[in-house]
Parts: structure tokens; C-alpha cells; sequence
């Protein structure tokens, strides 16, 4: 992918982002919830940032098998 | 025969001029690109190979050209590797061979020809070996490579185009305007790359009428009605690669590497339709100059007026060879023998036959199932021995001055190779096509294996349509344009003809990298079958023909070599940019200083005008000290540092990151980003402040000032300032996403300068406006307040990095110059950051050296900070016990054993008894003018204690140097002078 979708900016190019880390799972001890993560060949949760934008945090759930992106919220939003 | 003036082609002007060629000079017309006019000047012989040292002469017509690549300009200034066929003339172009020494005709290296086979596949893993590869690489490297690199690059810049549309055809042949008028009457917006300065592609060639009109009438109206409709046309533009939804074409005007342009499109759908690559055949010395391609005739002709040949013989497997006969002989070549390798039984298109039969009738012989299996010559083809592909039998020697091949057509269909399409192999052509592609993009024409005029048209305008309609325009399909072109080729696959074991090292298969079928041979029978092994065993495929020219035809003799199916073989893998690229284009405008931001200070002029020497810190220039360049900076380091301690000195902290945080849940939101808590600190009261990572190492420190109940302002050292800020915004998502919490980077918006001294606030309290005298005055060791300057607001904060009586003066950026002039004048001195430095080890204080990252509280000894029961970032890991274990490090200063040795940071440090296992190393170091010797801070296993003596190993730089383990704070270890 050479873009993503900000919630507030709109489709921008992937330059504008930075990856954070992928999301733990939830749950978990402390040890898990910064060393260890489970690797999906088709799902990956990850915190982006927008550094050269709004720099909102964002979730997004993306396909590694495929690069593709499944779904992008902002991070503490709704669901968290 | 070819007169420069006399001359008729589709491409050529009015004009003519002169250039230059290997030192002599030569006419052209306007138009001709330099392969066109060599031909037309008799010049055959335009190169040599890359190993052998063989002669060559061009190949093809076309930027796939392997052969003629030559140097333009001069040894200074030029450009090398440009292809002949692709390089449009200019007047006073000077023009070199390449790969010949000393001249063209006569190559000394090209006695390596007669040495024949030292020279196969991987001979330098097999020859030059004795005493050492090392005595031979001199010389091989001089003699490797195709032209020379130039003693100077003095290309323009290039400039990088970005844009999207609808649809993105590659290719301007009839396949892709069909396709592009199909969408563009659809309503798309559309885009057109096409590699040559006009359109048309194949079409100018063939004998075609689409809709009722000749060929190039039915372009001329095309174009004109994509203009009018908005299309974009872009010229001498190629598609070069790109992925994730990105196309990137490449415009190189006139063939010539110079103001580029890189286009990074991105489609909503991407057609490709950028035609078929000729292919050649391979027959003993298929690489004299005069073996060219059949289509290259052609070209040649029609677009530049140039007959290259006088005699020729045409040789190929498929029906094309019948029709660019008849062309060929109507435009005046004579034509020896047409040398058909299929039996004449495989010709059963009606209009072929009689095509045949009119050539027959005008004389010319046409041999079934024959072969050319030699070429003759020496400098260049003077015949051609011809005869059964069975390799027995009967050979003739027809004599010819050129020999026309061709093997067929190998789809371009590199774009489609990227992001999981795969290729499938066609029998029928004998070549392999795109198969599964993702939505968005298509194949269609010569690049999808449809070689014949009407399946073109038919197929293109159904892409066409299907295109806009995904790019989200509505279309009813609408009848394709009806056409009629050259008859389908009938092709059957051939390969190589036949020849005896000691003639296969003179059958050409890469000519650019030559590879010939001795070195498939071989890579076959050493076990590198498989083709990717091949290619890089044997090079075919290198260089700038990356298989485009001579891949399937390698990858074919090397199926027949094993004996299994050319689709079980395959081709290597394409891989991008699919056509030479300058890096000046893929840089365009981010080069020199464009290419990283500066950042200066609101002091940098300052800094100038006091004779400051700046170095870069990440992207700040910041004064490293203010003596000259060049001068000793030991010494004046020293002597900033000095005055520092004995009077006083002002020094820019403008570049440490400040970060504001507000609002009623403030205090909360710091609690948990700090190890040290933020809510018991007092308005007006500042505390020194460490983060940590989630895993409980040490991130940064700082300082945390209380401005107000809901208010804080937090520093954070230079090289962490925007990690920290990044740090704040996510937790404030992650953890406080319903708190009362703003966070603001400040670090721009004041300016900080540091007055530290003995006789600091004798030089603050003048220059200050009367009522901020007494506050400031009255100010307590870490504490804050406001002042004013010069009618500018001030926060003055008494803290200290240099262990002097000091402040912090944060003040808007633009007072700062006079704020600092105002000191100066009171006597303070500029001091920069190599005497900061001297002045913080001297005090024990920590900057990234020890805060690396890898480094816990306890390491650097903090403990004292950790009295807290609650949670904050990285507590959680605190207590584990990897971070308590003996071996981990301690924070400590060391010293030399003997009081003059010296030492530096980095140097490790062992025991005395195991000298090669480091037990710790140096972070730390300095010569201090308050001590008269070498001092450091270093990170040492737990269980050596203070006064050992260890070994400080530094074999780089200073060698061994005994030291001993001592405080870390060297110099006023109980503070006092920082407290008066």
C-alpha cells in the first residue's frame, strides 16, 4: 500500500506515517503485553501515527499476507 | 544509396547538421537518432562486446538494443551506455564507441577472442586463479564493464511529476489508443505513456487499414480526438515499475539522460499494452555487425529513409517474414532467400500464400525447413551458410550483406510480474503471458501474446471499456474498430540451429552480456540448471537488456539443454526499474540541501557573529565553540569551560525539547509518563525528570516545571525531543483517551539561553526591567518565575547542568539576540557544546552517552527516585530479575591510575586478569581544566567496586590505559556551588 486512510485527513500518503508497534492482545501479563505478540498471516492490529499530519494515533488492522488495509479507526476511539 | 539529404521517413525533418563519431565527423537529418544516422553514413560497426571483444554493430531499432550502446560527450562531461536506436541527434553531438582500446577497428584486447573459451561462464571462478584471484583483478576490471563512468556529473536536475487519473494506458500502439479512446468516450480521464516521441507503435509497419483508412491517417485522427477530449499524452515516457497501487513512468526527452522527468501516477485502473520485444535466433556468429532483427529493417525504412542493406537474406519461423519481404523488396533491398524454418505445409493463411507465391515469382527463393547455421565475415556478414534444421545434409552459401532474424515475439509483460501476477505459457507463440492480475489492471495487444490486427482492436476496445467502467464510468459496450493488418504469424518455435560442440561458443544468445550457448551448456552440466542459477552463473539477462531481448530464447535453449518443457523452465524473475532510470530522476529535487531540513536556532547568526563553529546534531546546527575552524578545540574548549567556572558563560539550550501539558487531569496524565512524580510538585517548582520505556529501560530525563495547578512545561534532551512528543500523544490516546488533557510542542516557540557562573546573576539582575529584579534574585535552586526583559515576557528557572550558579532564561525567539548581546556585554562568555560537555562529566550529569536505551534506573543509579507504590509506564518491568542480576552495569566515574594517562568514550574496560572479556566500557570522558586530568563516567559489572583499577582497552585509538573506579561526581561533589 502507498496510502492510508486518516479518519480526519482523508486518503494520505504512507510517507505521512509512522509505525508504532503492534498491538498486544488483550489480557495477558506484563511480560506478554510488551514482548510477545501472535503473528496472523492474515490479520495484524498495529498503532500508527500520522507524524506529518493531524498526528492522530490510529489502529489499523491490516492484511500482511496481502498489505492489504482492513480497517482504520483512531486509537482510544470507541471500541478500545 | 542512403543520402542524407534525399532521405524520406516518417520522422525525419527538413534540417541537417553535423556530428561526431569516434573523431569523425558525419551529416544527419533532423530526426535521426544516432543508429539511423550511421546506417545511413555506411557505418556498420558500432561496438564491441563486452568480453570477447567481438564486433558489433547495431541490432535492433528499438531501446532493447544490445550492441551499439554508446558515450555522449567527451571524457570529462558525457554520458555513457546510451542506445544508439534511442538517441535522437542534435548538432554537435560528439559520439564514442565504447568497450575498445585503442580504437574501434583495432582492439587490443580483442586478442582475448582467439583465446575462445578461457573466457565461458564463471571462468573466474575456474581460471585466473594462480598465485591469487587478486593478481589478475587489475587488469579484468579495466577491461569489464560496457562505457566509463564521467570524471564529472553535471546532469540537470530532474523533476518528479505526481498525479492520478482513471485510467493509465502504457503504450501508444494501436492496442492502446483503441483501449485509450474507448475509455476516454466513456468519460475516463485518461493518460497515455509511450516510450517513442510519436504514436503508433507497430502500425507504421504493416500494410493495416482500420476503419476504412490507412494506418497512419487513422492515428493522425486518433490523436487528434484524444486531445480534444482531454486525454493526456505523454511522449518518450516509459512505465518503469512501481507497486501498492503506484505506476512510475520514466521521461527521458531525445533519448538522453537530462532534464527527466519521474512521473509516480497513480491509476484507479492500469492497461498495459506496451507490445512485444522481436527476438532473435541463434546461429554461429549471429553477432557479426549486419545480423539484425527483421522489424529493425523496417524501422529503419519507414521512419528514417535508410536501406540497410544491399543484400540480404531474411531468416525467421513464422508469416510476418512473407510480408516485410514484400515491404522490404518494394522500398528496394534486394532479397537473396527468404529461410523459412517451418515446413512449407505450416503456412495456411490465404493471403501468405500469395504473398509467397508473388516473391517467388520476382525471384526470390523461399527454403522450407532450412536454417541459417553460419554467418561469414569478418568485419561484417558477406554470406550466409544455409541449410536443413536437421543439421545434415547439403549446406549452401548464399552471399548477403545482412542477415534479417526473427524468432518470434516475446510479450512485454514485466508489469505484469509485480504484486502476485503470475504469467502462463502460450504454445502458439511460444512465449509467455500475463495471467492472473489483480482487478485493476489488464493486458492487452502484443503484450497479452495477440499478435493479429483485428483480435487487437476487438480485445482493446472491450479493455477499454471494461476500464472506465472500473475507474466508476458508466459505458455500453460499443463495435471495435474493424481492421486488417499483417495475417497471423503461424509461428513455430525455433530456437538455434544446429552446430558442432566447438562452433556452440560462437552462438550468441545475450549478446550484451555474451552469453552463448557453450555457457547455457555448461551452467546446464555443472548442476546450475535452474534458470534463476543460470542467470547468474552464466549473465544472461544482465546489464540493460534484463532478459527483454534474448530471456525466453536463453530459457528455451536451456529447456532443450535439459530436456523438459519450456514452461517447466521458465524466465528469471523481472525485477524493477524495467528500464534504465538515472538516480538523479529518482532523487528529482531532494538533492544538496533540499535533501535534509536544517534547523537553526533563533541564535544561529548569533552564534556567526561571535565566531561560533557550528556542527550538525541530528538536523540542528548547533555551536560546537567559538573559536576558529580549524583551530585546537581541545584547548579552546578548555578555556570556554574555565571561564565558565571562574567568572561565567551563556550557552543556547534552544534545541532541548519543550513540551506543554494543561488541563485539570494534567498532573495525573505526568504521574504516569514519569518514574518521577509530577502531582507533589509546586507551583513555581521545577524537579529533574526520567521517563522509561515500556520495558522499564531509561528513556529520557529532563525537567518538569509546574507553571500552574493545571499547567506543566517538561524539557526533554535534543535527540529525544520529537520521540518524547510522539511518547506523550500516545499515551494521552492509548490510556487517557477520556482525560481532561492537552498536550502542545513549544520547543519552537521559545528561545533558551543558558547564563551559568559564579558571577551569573551579577550579569542577569541589570539587564532585567526593575520589578523582576527581586523575584529573580530571591530565586531558590530549582525554581522558576517570570520576568521581563526588554519589554518581552521571560521565564527565568535557576537550574543547572554545568554544576555553576545558573539559569535557564526561556525567552521568545526573537528578543533572544539581544537578550544574549545584554549578557555578553555584562561579561559572560560563549560557551558551546564541546565545553559543556568537559562541564557536565565533570559534574557526573547524563546525556544519551548513558541514557543509550540499554540502560536501567538501578544502572544508572536513580533507585532513590523510586519510592512510588502506583503505576506508570515501564513499572511494570521494573522488578523482574534480569534488571537486579550482578552482571548488570553501574553507573561510575573513573580516572587514570596514573594522574596524566588518558582515556576516551568508548573504550572497554576489563579486568586485569582476563583482558579480553570487557566488563564494562567508558560512556563518558573528558580532560578537565578544574582537575588537570582525564575523567569519565562508565557503565561496569556491579561487582567491581570503587578504587579498583581495571584496564581501559582501546586499541584504535589510545591503546591500554590503567584507570581506576571513582565517584561520579568529579568536581564539587556536594553541589554547593550550584546552591549559592
Amino acid at each position: 500500500m502507498t496510502q492510508l486512510v486518516c479518519p480526519f485527513c482523508g486518503p494520505r500518503e504512507l510517507h505521512e506515517f509512522e509505525f508504532r508497534k503492534t498491538a498486544a492482545s488483550a489480557g495477558g501479563t506484563p511480560v506478554e503485553r510488551v514482548y510477545l505478540r501472535v503473528d496472523h498471516p492474515d490479520l495484524s492490529i498495529e498503532h500508527w501515527h500520522h507524524v506529518r499530519g493531524c498526528r492522530a494515533w490510529l489502529v489499523i488492522e491490516r492484511n500482511p499476507s496481502t498489505d492489504a488495509i482492513c480497517r482504520v479507526r483512531l486509537l482510544g476511539g470507541d471500541a478500545e | 544509396m542512403n543520402s542524407t539529404t534525399s532521405r524520406r521517413g516518417l520522422r525525419l525533418g527538413e534540417g541537417t547538421f553535423s556530428f561526431n563519431f569516434d573523431g569523425r565527423r558525419y551529416q544527419a537529418r533532423e530526426g535521426d537518432t544516432a543508429a539511423s544516422a550511421l546506417l545511413a553514413n555506411g557505418v556498420r560497426l558500432m561496438g564491441r562486446s563486452i568480453k570477447a571483444r567481438r564486433r558489433r554493430g547495431v541490432l535492433t531499432a528499438g531501446p532493447e538494443e544490445p550492441n551499439a550502446l554508446l558515450t555522449v560527450g567527451d571524457s570529462f562531461n558525457c554520458i555513457p551506455n546510451v542506445a544508439a536506436p534511442q538517441l535522437v541527434l542534435r548538432a554537435g553531438l560528439l559520439l564514442r564507441s565504447q568497450n575498445r582500446w585503442p580504437s574501434l577497428k583495432f582492439d587490443v584486447a580483442s586478442v582475448l577472442q582467439a583465446g575462445g573459451g578461457i573466457l565461458g561462464a564463471g571462468f573466474y571462478y575456474k581460471t585466473f586463479m594462480w598465485p591469487s584471484w587478486h593478481t589478475y583483478e587489475p587488469l579484468i576490471r579495466r577491461l569489464a564493464g560496457l562505457g566509463s563512468a564521467p570524471a564529472a556529473c553535471t546532469l540537470p536536475q530532474a523533476s518528479i511529476e505526481n498525479f492520478s487519473c482513471d485510467v493509465l494506458i502504457g503504450g501508444g500502439g494501436v492496442a492502446g489508443l483503441t483501449a485509450a479512446r474507448a475509455a476516454t468516450r466513456a468519460g475516463a480521464r485518461v493518460v497515455v505513456c509511450e516510450r517513442e516521441p510519436c504514436l503508433g507503435g507497430e502500425i507504421e509497419f504493416e500494410d493495416a487499414r482500420i476503419e476504412g483508412t490507412g494506418a497512419l491517417a487513422w492515428l493522425r485522427e486518433l490523436a487528434v480526438e484524444l486531445n480534444s477530449r482531454g486525454a493526456r499524452l505523454l511522449f518518450e515516457t516509459t512505465v518503469v515499475g512501481g507497486r501498492g497501487g503506484e505506476v512510475i513512468a520514466h521521461a527521458e526527452p531525445g533519448g538522453l539522460a537530462g532534464a527527466n522527468t519521474l512521473y509516480r501516477i497513480r491509476p484507479r485502473v492500469f492497461v498495459v499494452a506496451m507490445g512485444a520485444t522481436e527476438r532473435p535466433l541463434t546461429f554461429v556468429d549471429n553477432d557479426l555487425p549486419g545480423v539484425m532483427l527483421l522489424s529493425a529493417a523496417e524501422r529503419y525504412g519507414v521512419r528514417y529513409g535508410v536501406r540497410i542493406a544491399k543484400r540480404t537474406v531474411i531468416f525467421a519461423n513464422h508469416n510476418r517474414a512473407y510480408a516485410a519481404a514484400t515491404r522490404l523488396a518494394a522500398a528496394g533491398m534486394q532479397i537473396c532467400a527468404i529461410v523459412d524454418t517451418r515446413p512449407e505445409s505450416a503456412i495456411t493463411e490465404a493471403r501468405v500464400a500469395a504473398l509467397r507465391e508473388q516473391l517467388v515469382r520476382s525471384g526470390i527463393e523461399c527454403l522450407y525447413e532450412q536454417t541459417v547455421i553460419a554467418a561469414r565475415g569478418r568485419a561484417g556478414v558477406t554470406a550466409a551458410e544455409v541449410g536443413s534444421i536437421t543439421g545434415t545434409g547439403h549446406v549452401r552459401v548464399i552471399e548477403c550483406d545482412t542477415i534479417l532474424m526473427s524468432g518470434g515475439w516475446t510479450p512485454v509483460t514485466h508489469a505484469g510480474q509485480q504484486e502476485g501476477g503470475t504469467r502462463r505459457y502460450v504454445p502458439d507463440i511460444a512465449a509467455f503471458v500475463a495471467d492472473r492480475q489483480p482487478d485493476a489492471r489488464m493486458t492487452v495487444g502484443a503484450a497479452n501474446g495477440v499478435f493479429e490486427l483485428s483480435a487487437i482492436c476487438h480485445e482493446a476496445q472491450a479493455i477499454g471499456e471494461r476500464a472506465a467502467r472500473l475507474a466508476g464510468q458508466a459505458c455500453s459496450p460499443v463495435p471495435p474498430p474493424k481492421a486488417q493488418g499483417d495475417p497471423a504469424p503461424e509461428l513455430r518455435p525455433f530456437w538455434r540451429s544446429p552446430a558442432p560442440r566447438a562452433a556452440e561458443k560462437r552462438q550468441f544468445v545475450d549478446f550484451q552480456n555474451d552469453v552463448t550457448v557453450a555457457d547455457l551448456r555448461s551452467a546446464v552440466e555443472e548442476g546450475f540448471y535452474e534458470i534463476e542459477h543460470a542467470k547468474r552463473y552464466t549473465a544472461l539477462g544482465f546489464g540493460t537488456d534484463q532478459g527483454r531481448l534474448s530471456g525466453v530464447l536463453g530459457a528455451a535453449i536451456i529447456a532443450e539443454l535439459r530436456g523438459e518443457p519450456l514452461d517447466r523452465v521458465g524466465t528469471s524473475r523481472l525485477r524493477q526499474p524495467f528500464h534504465p532510470v538515472t538516480l538523479k530522476s529518482l532523487a528529482g529535487l531532494r538533492t544538496g540541501a533540499a535533501l535534509r531540513v536544517t534547523r537553526r536556532t533563533p541564535l544561529h547568526k548569533w552564534h556567526l557573529a561571535q565566531g561560533g563553529v557550528m556542527g550538525p546534531t541530528g538536523l540542528w546546527m548547533r555551536p560546537m565553540h567559538y573559536g576558529k575552524a580549524g583551530a585546537d578545540v581541545a584547548r579552546i574548549s578548555a578555556l570556554e569551560a574555565t571561564a565558565v567556572r571562574t567568572t561565567g558563560g551563556i550557552s543556547d539550550a534552544s534545541t532541548l525539547g519543550k513540551i506543554e501539558i494543561a488541563g485539570p487531569d494534567a498532573a495525573a496524565f505526568l504521574d504516569y509518563l514519569y518514574m518521577t512524580p509530577a502531582s507533589s510538585l509546586k507551583v513555581g517548582r521545577s524537579r529533574y525528570a526520567v521517563n522509561l520505556r515500556e520495558d522499564g529501560m531509561v528513556l529520557d530525563d529532563g525537567l518538569l516545571l509546574r507553571m500552574g495547578s493545571d499547567r506543566f512545561r517538561a524539557t526533554t534532551s535534543t535527540g529525544h525531543a520529537e520521540e518524547m512528543l510522539a511518547h506523550f500523544e500516545y499515551y494521552r490516546a492509548l490510556e487517557f483517551g477520556t482525560a481532561q488533557v492537552v498536550i502542545s510542542d513549544v520547543t519552537d516557540a521559545w528561545a533558551v539561553i543558558v547564563v551559568a557562573g559564579p558571577k551569573s546573576r551579577e550579569a542577569l539582575l541589570p539587564i532585567l526591567e526593575d520589578p523582576s529584579r527581586p523575584p529573580v534574585a530571591a530565586l531558590q535552586h530549582m525554581d522558576f518565575t517570570m520576568a521581563r526583559f526588554a519589554g518581552a515576557e521571560l521565564l527565568v528557572l535557576r537550574a543547572s547542568f554545568s554544576g555553576e550558579l545558573a539559569c535557564e532564561l526561556h525567552c521568545p525567539p526573537d528578543s533572544a539576540a539581544s537578550l544574549a548581546d545584554a549578557l555578553v556585554g555584562a561579561g559572560m562568555k560563549p560557551y558551546g557544546l564541546e565545553a559543556l560537555d568537559i562541564l557536565r562529566v565533570e559534574k557526573g550529569y547524563l546525556t544519551h552517552a548513558e541514557l543509550s536505551g540499554q540502560t536501567t534506573p538501578y544502572d544508572l543509579g536513580m533507585e532513590g527516585f523510586l519510592k512510588r507504590k502506583d503505576r506508570f509506564v515501564g513499572s511494570d518491568l521494573l522488578d523482574r530479575p534480569a534488571f537486579h542480576e550482578e552482571s548488570r552495569p553501574r553507573l561510575v566515574g573513573v580516572r587514570a591510575a596514573n594522574g596524566h594517562a588518558a582515556f576516551l568514550a568508548g573504550a572497554q574496560l576489563v579486568g586485569r586478569e582476563d583482558r579480553n572479556h570487557p566488563c564494562g566500557y567508558i560512556t563518558s570522558s573528558a580532560l578537565s581544566p578544574a582537575l588537570g586530568e582525564y575523567i569519565g563516567l562508565a557503565l561496569v559489572a556491579r561487582s567491581i567496586g570503587e578504587g579498583a583499577e581495571i584496564i581501559a582497552r582501546d586499541p584504535l585509538r589510545l591503546g591500554d590505559t590503567t584507570v581506576r573506579i571513582a565517584p561520579i561526581v568529579h568536581f564539587d561533589p556536594s553541589g554547593e556551588r550550584m546552591r549559592r
